[in-house]
């Protein structure tokens, strides 16, 4: 047994309130073994890994109990058995880098921009290894380097982290966490922040590692695809507790605590699929009925449509600013999305999808193409020309801390677009209105004097929606919206918004880079890469059958529950 | 869904409820010590400058002469004294009222414009005013008594009837006390300092707000907009850059003579530049954030998007720049006046010193007392600027 935790409690001081983080976790880590720790934001899953590596904060954690045994093997080989929260400081640091290594969640910060990746990864090694000479050290980084298969890793050591993209800069983090071949790596969301496609080379690395050098890796995620196909055993933690552990396949499987059975239905692969498939028969009776709609063949009314739609960026260099290229963020894209249907707009990210999502609402202007909304071309429209329309097409944003101005109060923010459009006739019933639609998205309406920041992120997305809805619009492009929740709030928010769909025959462009929600919500879609739409199709044909090569690589990437 | 409701109201935060983001920052900003030293002496300030004419007049308050009673200081009250008070009386009232912020604003600027132009057509105290009268009427016994403000000479009361010689140290006669002596013309420095605190407050505020409105206008401009117009706006900045401000104020005094209020103008005129970039750097930045994207989505009027989602999120920063804008704006003054070019015969602090620097002696009580007030008042600021950015700033925030 390698690493056995007893009965841990971290308990945190937030002003004169007492976190209690961690409370009484215990579990067990064998030699040679990938341990997952599960959880939803705030579950304590992280400050267990800190409280272990004891990298927190002294002043603000405490332990009232506890202990974290762990083998520590010396340099001459012997192994001592040490509770590394009794350990005085000199014994810890002797463990951390050396015996315990960490590998953080964000690998843009976690590198400081002013060393070499070699200078850093070299000083930890000598850091623990004094006697080393310089160029065995350097020998011994490049091999690292190698390992977590960075080309040309000889010169590549001498490159500053800027140089790096996200991924390779992971390898290296890797590299530098693994370059004193500990016995323990803690790993911390090592993948949260990668696109999919790298992330899956990313955990096929970890993977191998760990095979071939025989290190226990303690690893924490919120994402069970990931644990399918990293754990070999596996816990999962709620406020602080563990609730469940156990072998991968008997927790998957049959999972005994009703948290952990609720966690695994809110997946979006496991959310049962309510929404009818006839749905975009439905007839609408609020479209303006105007002459010039195009009739497509097929009967269809394209509500959204573009053709060659391009937004290029210049490039703009030297003292004068002349433009000597462009980024072509959007190239050449033809869409068309029929009246009430769901479009899903896939990618990784930089691929230019929120670029797209945002220059069909006019927030970035098109350098060329043409946008058709209800057959009206928008392209290029006047802030006062373009007013009109504002009211039928809306956006929900990603992010839901900075999606809602922190200064305004829920009713004013959703107040204010209505009185603009002339929905309500007073201030009464506009409140009436923006009372019902909090209903609707399941928040008490009196929130409705509140301000931002009393809410959880997942209430904000709901008022995010709610802000889209008041003007009652008939489009809505909904950008990440899910990325940054939970599971279960997640599965809420989704469910929502399929029920407002179906109530009001809304038509989404649902921008995201999860395959999973893609596959449970939409009817459509569309694989966009480097600006241009690769393959688009209904949602099961593309996901079971991908034609192109792109799509083919990233479904082939995405983690999934196997059961 | 009710269930769903609980637990949502359950996850709500506990910590600090229903308190605006504006609100929390002034109460972080109190809790601070020197804050509230700063606060403090800024509210003692603002108190004398309004009450000066009671505090410092050598108009007795109230005389009864054969029986009748009247108040010389009363009738001698000029209009700004009387819309200095009616402004203060009404700042206190709309403090306490309920109402929207932006209707206290409204209310604020109404009853100031009108209490001042009301008292400039009405009130017509005595052009000549014969300080000298009351003493002399209270030595031939003409007053049954008499009730006199606490400092009983007027800045201008040059006491020639008393023989005053000036330049008397503070204390020295105890027939005739000036706490703070009295200055070169023979009138008591400390009268001199009450109604000086007058143009200290009035030329920092009047300046900064100019400077303000300017460039929290431009600058927003600048940044909302950014691409031609920030180009020829940043060119803009750079010509106001480049005006040397003590060197033109120094030019007008020169040719139009010494006027309090074409100094307020041009020193606002030519500090807005700081607060644009300020402005416009922020605009910058809060106008990717998705909240403003959001409310362009929307459709939402240019005016609302600068002034109702932009301007509030990007205040915080332009007021701690303006707290120090103050501080300096009365600097210039004082400066101008040491330099022999502000006002003639007004009081006024930097004048004072200019006052003790000209004199053959060394006369302690002519350069400590008005160098403490501006180095206390000028400190005062600073301390006030510096507590609020602390307060917005996130990265020296406790985040325990």
């Amino acid at each position: 047994m390698l690493l056995q935790v007893d009965n841990l409690k971290t308990y945190l001081r937030a002003g004169d309130r007492i976190v209690k983080a961690v409370d009484d976790v215990s579990f067990t880590l064998e030699r040679g073994e990938m341990f997952c720790l599960v959880g939803e934001s705030g579950s304590g899953k992280s400050i267990s890994a800190l409280s272990i590596i004891q990298l927190l904060p002294r002043d603000i954690a405490t332990h009232p109990g506890g202990k974290v045994w762990f083998d520590h093997r010396r340099v001459d080989g012997s192994i001592e058995r040490v509770d590394m929260l009794a350990l005085p400081e000199e014994g810890k640091r002797a463990i951390r880098g050396a015996r315990i290594g960490m590998i953080f969640q964000e690998p843009m910060t976690s590198l400081n921009p002013v060393f070499t990746i070699g200078e850093q990864i070299i000083e930890t090694l000598q850091l623990h290894h004094p006697e080393l000479p310089y160029s065995e050290a350097r020998a011994r980084a490049v091999a690292a380097l190698e390992q977590v298969q960075i080309p040309n890793s000889a010169e590549r050591i001498d490159d500053y982290p800027h140089r790096l993209s996200g991924g390779q800069r992971q390898r290296v983090m890797i590299a530098m966490a693994m370059i004193c071949e500990p016995d323990l790596l803690i790993a911390d969301e090592p993948t949260t922040a990668l696109d999919v496609t790298v992330q899956a080379e990313i955990l096929r690395l970890m993977k191998d590692l760990q095979q071939r050098k025989g290190t226990s890796i303690l690893f924490i995620t919120h994402d069970f695809g990931v644990v399918s196909e990293m754990a070999d055993r596996l816990a999962v933690m709620r406020q602080g507790k563990i609730v469940e552990s156990g072998k991968l396949r008997d927790v998957l499987n049959a999972p005994q605590h009703d948290y952990t059975r609720q966690l695994l239905a809110a997946l979006p692969a496991n959310l049962a699929r309510t929404r009818p498939t006839a749905r975009r028969s439905t007839p609408f009776n609020a479209v303006p009925a105007t002459a010039e709609t195009p009739v497509k063949p097929n009967g269809e009314q394209a509500l959204v449509e573009l053709r060659g739609l391009q937004v290029y960026f210049p490039i703009k260099k030297g003292v004068f600013k002349h433009t000597v290229g462009h980024v072509k963020a959007v190239d050449q894209v033809d869409m068309r999305i029929p009246q009430g249907q769901i479009l899903a707009l896939v990618g990784e990210s930089g691929c230019g999808k929120t670029t797209l999502g945002r220059a069909i609402l006019g927030l970035i202007g098109a350098t060329g193409g043409e946008i058709r909304f209800a057959g009206d071309d928008i392209t290029g429209l006047g802030r006062k020309a373009m007013r009109p329309y504002r009211r039928h097409m809306q956006i929900i944003f990603q992010d839901p801390v900075s999606s809602l101005n922190p200064r305004l109060t829920v009713a004013n923010t959703l107040i204010e677009p209505m009185a603009v459009h002339g929905i309500g006739a007073s201030k009464d019933e506009r409140m009436e209105i923006a009372r019902q639609i909090l209903v609707r998205v399941q928040l008490d309406p009196e929130y409705l004097w509140r301000y931002p920041h009393e809410f959880s992120g997942g209430q904000r997305q709901r008022i995010g929606i709610a802000r889209a809805l008041v003007l009652n619009p008939r489009f809505i492009v909904c950008d990440e919206i899910t990325s940054a929740l939970d599971v279960s709030v997640q599965a809420e928010i989704l469910q929502i918004l399929l029920d407002l769909c179906r109530e009001r025959s809304l038509t989404l462009l649902f921008i995201t880079h999860n395959i999973g929600v893609v596959e449970y919500l939409a009817d459509e879609m569309a694989v966009m890469h480097d600006g241009k739409i690769v393959e688009r199709g209904p949602t099961e044909q593309v996901s079971r059958n991908p034609q192109h090569a792109y799509t083919q690589k990233l479904l082939a990437a995405v983690p999934r529950v196997k059961f | 869904m009710s269930d769903v409701l609980a637990v949502n109201k359950n996850a709500t935060a506990p910590g600090p409820a229903r308190r605006s983001y504006s609100a929390q920052m002034l109460r972080e900003v109190y809790l601070k010590f020197g804050a509230r030293i700063g606060l403090a002496w800024i509210g003692v300030l603002v108190l004398v400058a309004v009450f000066a004419p009671f505090l410092a007049n050598s108009h007795p308050l109230l005389v009864s002469e054969g029986g009748t009673r009247h108040s010389p200081l009363l009738r001698a009250l000029t209009a700004a004294d009387v819309s200095l008070l009616v402004i203060l009386a009404a700042v206190l009232v709309l403090s306490f009222l309920r109402v929207a912020f932006r209707y206290k604003v409204l209310a604020f600027t109404v009853i100031a414009l009108t209490s001042s132009l009301a008292s400039y057509f009405l009130i017509s105290p005595p052009q000549l005013t014969i300080y000298e009268q009351y003493r002399e009427a209270e030595t031939a016994g003409r007053y049954d008594w008499i009730v006199r403000t606490p400092i009983a000479y007027s800045p201008k009361d040059y006491q020639r009837d008393a023989g005053e010689t000036g330049l008397q140290a503070p204390l020295s006669d105890p027939a005739r006390p000036h706490l703070m002596g009295t200055d070169e013309n023979g009138a008591d420095v400390l009268s001199r300092m009450i109604h000086a605190s007058r143009i200290a407050l009035g030329i920092g505020f009047v300046a900064t707000g100019i400077a303000l409105v300017i460039g929290v206008f431009i600058g927003g401009l600048m940044g909302y907009f950014s691409g031609v117009v920030d180009m020829i706006g940043m060119r803009l900045v750079e010509t106001f850059e480049a005006v040397p401000t003590l060197f033109l104020l120094l030019t007008f005094v020169a040719f139009f003579g010494a006027n309090l209020y074409m100094m307020m103008v041009i020193i606002g005129l030519t500090g807005w530049t700081g607060y644009t970039r300020f402005v416009r750097a922020e605009f910058l930045k809060l106008r990717q954030q998705e909240f403003v994207q959001a409310a362009v989505a929307c459709g939402l009027p240019l005016r609302s998007i600068l002034f109702r989602h932009m301007l509030p999120n990007g205040i915080a920063p332009i007021l701690v720049g303006a707290s120090f804008g103050v501080a300096s704006a009365i600097l210039a003054e004082a400066t101008l006046s040491f330099l022999g070019l502000g006002l003639v015969d007004d009081p006024s602090w930097g004048q004072m010193l200019n006052q003790a620097v000209q004199a053959a002696t060394f006369n302690w009580w002519m350069a400590a007392f008005p160098g403490g007030a501006i180095f206390l008042t000028v400190f005062a600021y600073n301390l006030i600027g510096e507590a609020m950015r602390d307060a917005i700033d996130p990265y020296l925030k406790k985040t325990a």
